[in-house]
């Protein structure tokens, strides 16, 4: 049986329920996504927050502590198949018990470990190539009050959320918008709150004038400091792959100029 | 204004990329100012050109130096534009870049312009404003300047999270020689005042192996003449003695660094010198730089030389071999081989020097031997015992947990199994270990001395074809 679910992590976790309780998942889909076929009968599983709630449980106390962030990392990743991935994991983990995560052999467990490894390298990588500018509402008046950070990216996972933390805490005082353009999503964030919420790019956001002052010194400093007897542009792209550079200021006019 | 502002901050840049150094590592702050926190992983935000990361601002507070060094684009002689920063600039500069998340914090050096104290006092007042005024609670690394009186140096280390003190050279001759105004006494006294510092607060962690006790060995190794013998005065180190939580000297630790092929010492020396450095000091870091010529000093490689990267690559390597793998120095190199092997990394070169302490089987042997084993890293190493304590490991389970079996498996035993081949003959591996495009990279990077005579230093000779099989470099 192919099951459906609301791309919602607790819709995830009742397809694992009725796993377990009803029929043997087959595949388990997003339901926005699938594609029927003549071999699998499928069925669109209700998000249930007491089943959800349950196996949640059972991940923590069946499997360890690190388990339950483990599997949210990789539901959260752009994994093919990432579904059936957990599944086999949860499945191993059922029987293995606590050192499941261990396991690096199995390729089951290889697989996860994976996943999460190339999510939680892009949440680090995205706390240092993130680029915010100045901006204010356009028809805002000018003057000091009423900026608000902007950054906007493109990531490969859906790591938004995961990025919080670290900058709620870094601009405590900073009203900050990071939009991830690729999902049309937003984490807006001010004295340290934040939520989560749609965003389009139909907001008009217009940059304040300090701001292309800072952004031409720091063009100015990156080329300033590279060292061009030891020139090694592969070298800059295996730590930053082009396909970021588009929001990252300083590589703006390089991206456009090969592009 | 701006334009005045956008030259100052290139000239200022210019004169500091030559440091090293640009680690935002070793604290872990949350927001305990007003903007600003600190991850003990550090965190990188761009890379150059040159394949380098950007992760502080890297400037001189000041470029007019009275000081003479040789090797230096700042030096008094060289005839480069001079601009300083007015403290109030660069700490507005520094909360503008931090806040569009540009950059980590500052890495604050200068050149002397009148004194060393009369210069770290500006640098003092600089980092006050930061942290005070502007509530910054990024990361700051300060560059001390030899020679400053030990009270600014408390002072800059309670405002700092990370400070250097530059070595410069390996050697106090070639110090002596090429930095007539710096002198050793100077660099050790303000190096050991750190670690002093960092002892009273307990904080005082050099780098270690995965499951190796806090503190490495008193036994410091040989050091032929280097500065390091210098080092050796300061190593009655006070222990530490436990404090309440406040306002910490240099959380970050101390890091420093040197210049490779500008002064004639060999690698040997070299590592000797760190590690001298690693135990006397616990510094974090010794960063190398590799010679980039920047003057006509007849002491100095000629200006068309190219940097010597590929040696300082492998230094690295070595350097890693101190201190993440148990390594000691005369391990790595002795007498008989003062150099690292351009084609094959430090480890490997060891381990066919000691092939009477292989194969190694990776079932049973203690993680400090695991470490040995060329091809297996601190994170294979430390998953193989976390998954033998469950299930043996399996060969090809190896390399699903980052072995790399190229070089690992001529070198360890599964199960009682050997997968390299027939024989344990170093020559052999040797011949296995390195693939042709090894050979023909490591070629590129040596070019420079062999090629000398067909002036074109890119050419690649076809060692392959010219010996016949690829495999036929002898041991050396």
């Amino acid at each position: 049986m192919d099951y459906l679910y609301d791309e919602s992590f607790e819709g995830f976790l009742c397809c694992v329920y009725r796993h377990y309780y009803g029929e043997r998942a087959s595949g388990i889909f997003p339901a926005g996504r699938y594609q029927h076929s003549l071999l699998n009968a499928c069925e669109t599983v209700p998000t249930d927050e007491g089943q959800a709630g349950r196996v949640y449980a059972a991940l923590r106390d069946r499997l360890s502590r690190f388990d339950p962030r483990r599997i949210y990392l990789v539901f959260r990743s752009s994994a093919p198949e990432k579904e059936m991935k957990l599944l086999d994991y949860i499945r191993l983990g059922f029987k293995e018990g606590p050192k499941t995560g261990l396991l690096y052999g199995n390729p089951v467990v290889r697989d996860v470990r994976q996943a999460e490894d190339r999510v939680v390298r892009e949440v680090h990588r995205m706390c240092g190539l993130l680029r915010f500018s100045e901006v204010r509402p356009r028809g805002a008046a000018p003057g000091h009050g009423g900026a608000i950070l902007y950054a906007p990216m493109e990531p490969d996972h859906d790591i938004t959320e995961f990025l919080a933390r670290h900058f709620c805490d870094r601009f405590r005082e900073e009203a900050f918008i990071i939009h991830d353009r690729r999902r049309g999503k937003a984490l807006v964030s001010a004295a340290g709150r934040w939520y989560m919420t749609d965003f389009g790019d139909e907001w008009a956001l217009a940059e304040t004038g300090a701001e292309t002052r800072y952004r031409e010194l720091w063009r100015g400093y990156f080329d300033a400091v590279a060292i061009k007897e030891r020139a090694n542009p592969a070298c800059q792209r295996r730590f930053m792959p082009l396909r970021y550079w588009k929001h990252i200021t300083e590589t703006v006019p390089y991206f456009t100029s090969s592009n | 204004m701006d334009g005045a502002m956008f030259d100052k901050l290139k000239i200022l840049s210019d004169g500091a990329k030559y440091d090293v150094s640009c680690a935002s590592s070793g604290v872990d702050r949350t927001n305990v100012g007003r903007v600003g926190n600190a991850c003990a992983a550090g965190i990188c935000h761009s890379w150059t050109a040159d394949g380098r990361c950007i992760s502080l601002l890297k400037v001189l507070f000041t470029n007019r130096c009275v000081y003479d060094c040789k090797y230096c684009v700042n030096r008094r002689s060289a005839d480069a534009p001079r601009a300083s920063f007015e403290p109030g600039e660069l700490a507005e500069l520094v909360m503008g870049f931090y806040r569009r998340n540009y950059i980590e914090g500052l890495f604050l050096s200068s050149a002397v312009e009148t004194s060393p104290d009369d210069t770290a006092e500006r640098i003092c007042g600089c980092l006050a404003l930061l942290r005070g005024e502007h509530g910054f609670a990024g990361y700051i690394h300060a560059k001390v300047i030899p020679g400053v009186s030990p009270e600014i140096l408390a002072r800059i280390g309670f405002l700092a999270d990370r400070l250097s003190v530059n070595i410069e050279l390996p050697s106090r001759e070639s110090l002596g020689l090429l930095a007539p105004q710096k002198r050793a006494k100077d660099i050790f006294g303000s190096m050991g005042q750190i670690a002093q510092a960092l002892a009273e607060q307990g904080e005082l962690r050099g780098p270690r192996p995965a499951g190796a006790p806090r503190l490495p060995g008193a036994n410091v190794a040989a050091g032929d003449g280097s500065l390091g013998d210098m080092a050796r005065g300061h190593n009655a180190i006070s222990p530490a003695r436990p404090r309440g939580r406040r306002e910490a000297f240099a959380p970050g630790g101390q890091s420093t660094q040197m210049i490779i092929g500008a002064s004639p010492e060999s690698d040997r020396q070299i590592i000797a010198t760190s590690e001298t450095l690693y135990r006397t000091f616990r510094l974090k870091r010794v960063y190398f730089s590799a010679y980039i010529p920047v003057s006509d000093a007849p002491e100095l490689p000629e200006r068309a030389s190219r940097p010597q990267l590929g040696r300082e690559h492998r230094l690295y390597q070595a350097d890693w071999l101190l201190r993440f793998y148990g390594f000691a120095a005369d391990e790595i190199l002795d007498e008989a081989n003062p150099y690292l092997d351009p084609f094959l990394d430090p480890k490997a070169g060891w381990a066919l020097r000691n092939m009477d302490r292989f194969p190694i089987e990776v079932n049973k042997a203690p993680l400090e031997e695991l470490l040995r084993i060329p091809g297996v890293g601190n994170v294979s190493a430390m998953r193989i015992a976390r998954q033998r304590r469950f299930a043996a490991v399996r060969y090809e389970d190896l390399k699903k947990m980052g072995v790399v079996l190229k070089r690992a498996r001529f070198f360890l035993t599964c199960s009682g199994r050997y997968y390299g081949g027939k024989t344990l003959d170093p020559v052999y591996i040797r011949g296995q270990a390195l693939s042709p495009a090894d050979i023909r990279d490591g070629m590129i990077e040596r070019a420079p001395e062999q090629l000398s005579m067909f002036g074109d230093s890119r050419s690649r000779i076809p060692i392959g074809t010219a010996q016949g099989g690829g495999h036929g470099l002898s041991l050396r």
